[in-house]
């Protein structure tokens, strides 16, 4: 109710996405020229030019400039690197030693194209280009040197062993287990999903010279949203077909995995991410509600989206 | 064979610096929740008998010829351990060199599963990066020059480095490749970037920058081709670090020669040092050169 009331009737959030995408997906293209060796560019550029949706980076560019930052030159490498770790994390996370997928956004996974050693070595590679990215290209004339390092330590510190890899590390040790409650189904899915997001969005507020406190907010919304966008993942995987989700559906049963509809059911779920989408929109109540249109838009769109 | 000058002893001198480099690692990565990554992280980064020749070149650089303070150094000194330590857990995996040993006991892998030690590897490139940002003093070392330590080691490990070291020695060469090409890649980059790193964190720009830009890439290449000398003429099975071999492409003589001229290339950039800098200051980075010469290990 306060949440919905916040959304601005004016804002056209399909043009939004689509302008943002393209300018990410330009910038992405730029950052990974076919040089030399061939093979290990193609590799990283096959699946991070795939055509995902860029939730990350746009997460990222929205919360620059709801902070006040109104040129997306100086959070886009920040938004680059987050899709580049997103890219090497599902190129890892498809490996037959993991997951073991064959389909990814419709089309064959990196190792099936490429053989498992190069797509080790790919998302190795897009893993460095990540924090290069940050370091080198976020651009040193406009943003002093401890933002754009306090981005890179939000960065590492989203994606390693307190973040990031630890969702993996504790899903992994979970998968086939009857005994995963809601708060370790929640452990695994602030770290696996929500940290990547909430690196996203801190890093675009910190690069855009956005206080501690404005900060902080963000931090909030974010892990919202990508409580948020498990919860709809697990719900999609058992109402949709892989054809509309692009990747392989019923994984989560097949493998008898845990997910919010297994242990809440399938509307309490759908409850569950009612609430998270009010709670993040909550975060923003103090932000200029027409600059705070496209994250209050991002959030009802990851929460209402079909694949 | 002696590989001590009478005012520097080589030996003593990493010696040292490895036990305090261990106990920095060691601080490190605590085992914390989940343990099973960081038990796999830590055995691999803490490895009983590893050289720990990225933080010495580093230190080397960064203190020892340049001047700064040990604390200055020691956060990117065991980062590139980090790197280090996570592109050898990668390289290791069944589907890459398929290695069941290194240093004489079970690789990562063996011990934890192909799985943790995956995701080992990925955790220790970020894990490094974060010790870096935030355990250099910012009163020792400004905060550009972090980002500028950041961005080398990230290129150094990265599809123009290291990535592509592992790629070429996979066989996945996509025109004609050059074995010393694929010990550059895959060695010279890691020696490289110690080298560069120490001398960013101990001021040196330009000119001084290349020059132990080029001693470093040198050094790291003619350890790997002494390896490769010292596999050919013992036996040392365990070894199994490359599989591109200047030996076996070019036969021992070549071989020998090649370490000669890179030694001779080494020591030119040394004297270049010695010129800016002093003897005494270069005594540890010259001490590298004769010890891989001179080494039987």
């Amino acid at each position: 109710p306060a949440a919905s009331a916040q959304q601005p009737k004016t804002f056209d959030f399909k043009a939004y996405m689509a302008e943002k995408a393209s300018a990410v997906n330009a910038a992405l293209d730029a950052a990974v020229p076919m040089t030399y060796p061939e093979k290990l560019h193609e590799a990283m550029r096959y699946s991070l030019l795939a055509g995902g949706k860029r939730v990350r980076p746009m997460l990222c560019l929205a919360a620059a400039s709801l902070v006040g930052c109104d040129d997306d030159e100086i959070p886009i490498a920040s938004a680059c690197a987050t899709e580049m770790i997103h890219t090497m994390s599902l190129i890892h996370d498809d490996l037959p030693c993991m997951d073991d997928d064959d389909l990814r956004r419709g089309v064959p996974t990196n190792h099936r194209v490429y053989g498992e050693d190069v797509a080790i070595l790919a998302g190795d590679a897009l893993l460095a280009l990540a924090f290069h990215h940050v370091a080198d290209a976020t651009p040193a004339n406009r943003v002093p040197a401890s933002r754009t390092l306090r981005a890179v330590v939000e960065l590492s510190r989203c994606v390693g062993t307190e973040g990031l890899v630890a969702g993996q590390v504790v899903d992994l040790e979970m998968t086939g287990n009857e005994k995963v409650g809601i708060e370790k189904l929640e452990y695994i899915h602030l770290h696996k999903t929500a940290a990547l997001l909430e690196a996203a969005v801190v890093m675009g507020a910190i690069v855009g010279g956005g206080t501690d406190a404005q900060v902080e907010k963000l931090r909030k919304y974010a892990r919202c949203v990508g409580l948020l966008f498990q919860v709809v993942d697990d719900i999609l995987d058992v109402t949709k077909s892989s054809e509309e989700l692009g990747k392989t559906a019923g994984k989560d049963l097949a493998t008898d995995k845990t997910t919010y509809p297994k242990l809440l059911g399938l509307d309490k779920s759908k409850e569950f991410a009612e609430e998270l989408n009010a709670d993040a929109k909550l975060q923003l109540a103090d932000f200029d509600p027409d600059k705070a249109a496209p994250l209050i838009f991002l959030s009802n769109y990851i929460a209402y989206r079909q694949n | 064979t002696s590989t001590s000058t009478p005012s520097f002893d080589l030996r003593v001198y990493w010696a040292e610096l490895i036990t305090q480099i261990d106990a920095q690692l060691s601080k490190s990565t605590p085992i914390q929740y989940p343990e099973s990554i960081n038990e796999s992280m830590r055995y691999s980064l803490l490895c009983p008998g590893a050289k720990r020749a990225p933080p010495v070149m580093c230190i080397a650089t960064a203190c020892d010829l340049l001047g700064a303070t040990q604390e200055a150094a020691y956060p990117t000194a065991c980062a590139l351990e980090m790197v280090h330590a996570a592109s050898l857990v990668h390289d290791d995996l069944p589907c890459m060199d398929a290695a069941p040993l290194r240093r004489g006991r079970p690789t990562n892998h063996s011990v934890f599963g192909t799985e943790i030690a995956l995701l080992a590897g990925d955790a220790l490139f970020p894990h490094a990066f974060r010790h870096i940002a935030s355990k250099t003093p910012y009163d020792l070392v400004s905060e550009e020059t972090i980002l500028r330590v950041i961005t080398e080691i990230a290129r150094a490990v990265g599809s123009k480095g290291m990535a592509t070291g592992q790629l070429l020695d996979l066989g996945h060469n996509t025109g004609v490749t050059d074995v010393m090409e694929v010990l550059e890649r895959k060695f010279g980059e890691m020696a490289e970037c110690s080298a560069v790193c120490g001398g960013l964190l101990g001021g040196a720009e330009g000119e001084v920058l290349e020059c132990l830009r080029r001693y470093g890439r040198v050094v790291g290449v003619l350890y790997q081709v002494v390896d490769d000398i010292l596999m050919e003429e013992g036996d040392n099975g365990e070894k199994m670090r490359s599989n591109a071999s200047v030996v076996g492409a070019y036969g021992m003589e070549r071989a020998l020669e090649i370490m000669e001229e890179l030694r001779v290339k080494a020591k030119t950039e040394i004297n270049v040092l010695s010129h800016r800098f002093g003897a005494q200051r270069v005594l540890a980075l010259d001490s590298f050169v004769d010890f891989a010469v001179g080494r039987d290990d």
